[in-house]
């Protein structure tokens, strides 16, 4: 047993870690978001450094994906990063014309980035569909939740076969694992780092136990969060794996976003302070695959239910 | 024990009910700084039948009401989504009629009672959110006039309102809250700046800025260095109308209503949920009614008050949130009122005193838990 990333691993997040520097970042992701756009550059510049074919590549699999997806997440990226490394490989086994965006079969209401997707990777029952799509085929739909999204129509596309719907189920899982934990770490840091520096009643605000405790909590959870992530990406995103993965970090989110606003007072609602840029993502992920319930019933099911 | 309120009070709530027909429109107690116009129009409104003024002393211009009337206007208010209480008929007026000097009274308690004159609370600066008694923005006197210098911020509605009702340093620095002094400051005034900062809820706060703003010193309320005291009675003054529980009862009206409206309401979890907030809104509206009858009776309600606003707050923050998780991805779509009513009560929790230092409130003279030195 053995929890520590390798040489090769760290090396892929210091490289990764070291193009986000200077092509994401919580400005960017302000300055994109006001205009509702993407950032087709990131995902241009991860995809030719190779960082978005870590999962298909023999020398790399799908943990270095993951380290990848909650990278971008981190920095605050605006690109669609978890579809193309970690979903569009597993459930197609190849690289999909981005960007993709993820949706299930039937459903109306709008999804991440789905007003720019080039492709669409559609959940239907056993089979997974991608849809080839044209900018202007989805309506744009304004959201206050720091991703550009859009509506879409699920039907048509081509089959990827028998249980790829699954695959993609499960793929989609970890990719919102891997998401929801690089944003919560950065929501985490953010807040960490103003309470150690904001002063009231003469003493940094970091330093009553109170306020420890619950920064502490949210640290348990992030780093569980973090390494059931990991741990589902090591297994090859099987079905409970994933499910378990996404069950708690989105329920971690909810937790961590409620503290770290609530620990940072009134700059943390406002525009000028970081923290939005990272929390308000995490309402928008809680909300894919029907929420926390519908990962539980993922991991019920895989563990539990025969046939 | 009586839950129930007199007849001739509920006669007002009828009263009171009547009058916001005609203003159904407004929609303003959420985005009272974008809606400033119209909601300005509202309190001139409620000025001409003397309810900016219901429960002043009838020496003093008002209606000599007792404070179940303020309570059950503004309570309504918020059913209906009118407006908040304004500052100046609450904080300012009670403070001016408990404090002031014949000559402040007559200087601003007309403007105050007719909705015409309004005041920003400024209080919070960038170093003192929570501590106040750490606020460092400077009145130096000289002869008749202080001399105002320093910072405020998240100051509410500044940009449209008359004057700041401002907490200053008249001591030495380091005297924490024993040398406070309020002073009313012209937002006007030369050296008065006052810019923007844009919040979640797509609304805005202040930021005020103070650089050797004159102050004529008839504009201190109070004694010089003597603002805790009276900061504590009108925050007292206050706590009734503060946090009106039928805020709740809205917010899970509009969300069953929205739920129905999206199918959800067959569905057991949301059903369970929504039960859950009902059960929360109930309390809460009993917390409302312990909180008035401590102002009725003449007692302290500082610790009633205090658990008044934590539970509230948390409350509405709770029945936003379920929406936003039983809603699917169709409640994320900009400005339906799920999303906007979870990014507005994110705030709750924070401004006007957050939940800690209310619960620290409880602990300590509640529970007579220790403090630390
Ligand atoms: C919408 C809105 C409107 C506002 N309007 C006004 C206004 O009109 N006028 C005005 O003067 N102010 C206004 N405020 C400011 C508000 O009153 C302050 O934000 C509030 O008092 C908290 O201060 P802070 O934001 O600096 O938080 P801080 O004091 O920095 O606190 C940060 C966090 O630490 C916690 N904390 C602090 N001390 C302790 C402790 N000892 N133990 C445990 N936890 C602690 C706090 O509870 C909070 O969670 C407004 C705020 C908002 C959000």
């Amino acid at each position: 047993m053995d929890f520590e990333l390798n040489d090769d691993q760290r090396a892929i997040l210091e490289a990764v870690e070291t193009l986000l520097e200077q092509r994401a970042g919580a400005a960017r992701a302000v300055a994109l978001a006001s205009k509702g756009d993407y950032d087709a550059e990131l995902e241009a510049a991860l995809a030719n450094a190779g960082f978005t074919d870590m999962a298909l590549s023999e020398e790399t699999g799908l943990l270095e994906a993951a380290l990848v997806v909650e990278a971008v997440a981190r920095a605050g990226g605006l690109a669609a990063i978890g579809a193309a490394a970690l979903v569009a490989p597993h459930c197609a086994g190849r690289a999909l014309p981005g960007p993709i965006a993820l949706a299930s079969a039937g459903e109306r209401g709008p999804v991440r980035f789905g007003a720019h997707a080039r492709t669409l990777l559609v959940a239907a029952a056993d089979e997974a569909r991608a849809v080839r799509v044209q900018p202007g085929d989805a309506e744009t739909v304004a959201s206050n939740f720091g991703y550009p999204m859009g509506r879409v129509r699920t039907d048509g596309g081509e089959s990827l076969g028998a249980g790829s719907g699954a695959r993609l189920r499960s793929a989609w899982r970890l990719a919102l694992a891997a998401e929801a934990t690089g944003t919560m770490r950065s929501a985490l840091h953010i807040t960490v780092e103003y309470l150690k520096q904001r002063r009231q009643f003469g003493h940094p605000i970091g330093s009553f136990q109170a306020v420890q405790h619950r920064l502490a909590e949210c640290a348990v959870l992030v780093e569980g969060s973090r390494w059931l992530t990991y741990e589902a990406a090591w297994r090859g995103a099987t079905a409970e794996a994933s499910a378990t993965a996404a069950a708690y970090a989105l329920a971690a989110a909810h937790r961590v976003f409620s503290e770290t606003h609530q620990l940072s007072g009134s700059i943390g609602f406002t525009r000028e302070h970081d923290l939005h840029v990272f929390s308000m993502r995490l309402q928008a992920l809680r909300l894919e695959l029907d929420g926390v319930g519908g990962h539980q019933r993922a991991l019920t099911r895989s563990r539990w239910t025969t046939a | 024990m009586n839950a129930r309120f007199g007849d001739a009070e509920e006669a007002f709530r009828d009263e009171v009910r009547r009058f916001l027909e005609a203003h159904r429109d407004l929609d303003g107690f959420f985005v009272q700084d974008s809606r400033w116009d119209a909601v300005k129009a509202f309190f001139r409104a409620l000025g001409e039948r003397g309810w900016l003024s219901l429960a002043w002393p009838e020496a003093v211009g008002g209606l000599g009401r007792s404070p179940i009337h303020e309570y059950i206007l503004w309570d309504e208010c918020a059913y209906a989504r009118a407006a908040r209480p304004p500052l100046g008929a609450g904080v300012v007026a009670k403070t001016l009629i408990r404090y002031g000097s014949a000559a402040q009274k007559a200087r601003w308690l007309p403007g105050i009672r007719s909705g015409e004159l309004h005041f920003s609370l400024g209080y919070s600066e960038p170093e003192a959110g929570s501590d106040l008694a750490s606020v460092r923005t400077r009145a130096e006197r000289h002869g008749d006039t202080y001399r105002v210098s320093g910072e405020k911020c998240w100051t509410s509605y500044a940009r449209h309102s008359d004057y700041l009702w401002c907490l200053c340093r008249t001591g030495e620095p380091g005297s924490r809250g024993r040398g406070l002094s309020i002073l009313i400051v012209d937002l006007h005034a030369p050296g008065v700046k006052v810019g923007l900062l844009p919040t979640l809820d797509g609304e805005a706060l202040h930021e005020v800025l103070l650089d050797d703003v004159s102050v004529p010193v008839e504009q201190r309320v109070g004694p010089e260095n003597g603002a805790w005291t009276l900061m504590a009675e009108a925050l007292a003054d206050e706590r009734h109308v503060q946090f009106p529980p039928a805020r709740l009862r809205r917010d899970l009206d509009d969300v069953v209503a929205w739920a129905r409206r999206h199918g959800l309401e067959r569905d057991p979890r949301v059903r369970r949920t929504l039960a859950d907030l009902a059960v929360g809104v109930r309390e809460a509206e009993v917390l409302g009614l312990r909180v008035l009858e401590t102002l009725v009776k003449g007692r302290s309600g500082v610790v009633e008050a205090a658990a008044n606003k934590v539970f509230q707050t948390l409350l509405c923050q709770k029945i936003a949130r379920a929406a936003l998780d039983f809603g699917a991805p169709e409640s994320l779509v900009a400005g339906n009122p799920v999303e906007f009513l979870w990014r507005q009560s994110m705030w709750e929790t924070i401004g006007g005193g957050t939940s800690e230092i209310m619960l620290g409130v409880v602990a300590k003279q509640e529970l007579r838990l220790a403090g630390r030195s």
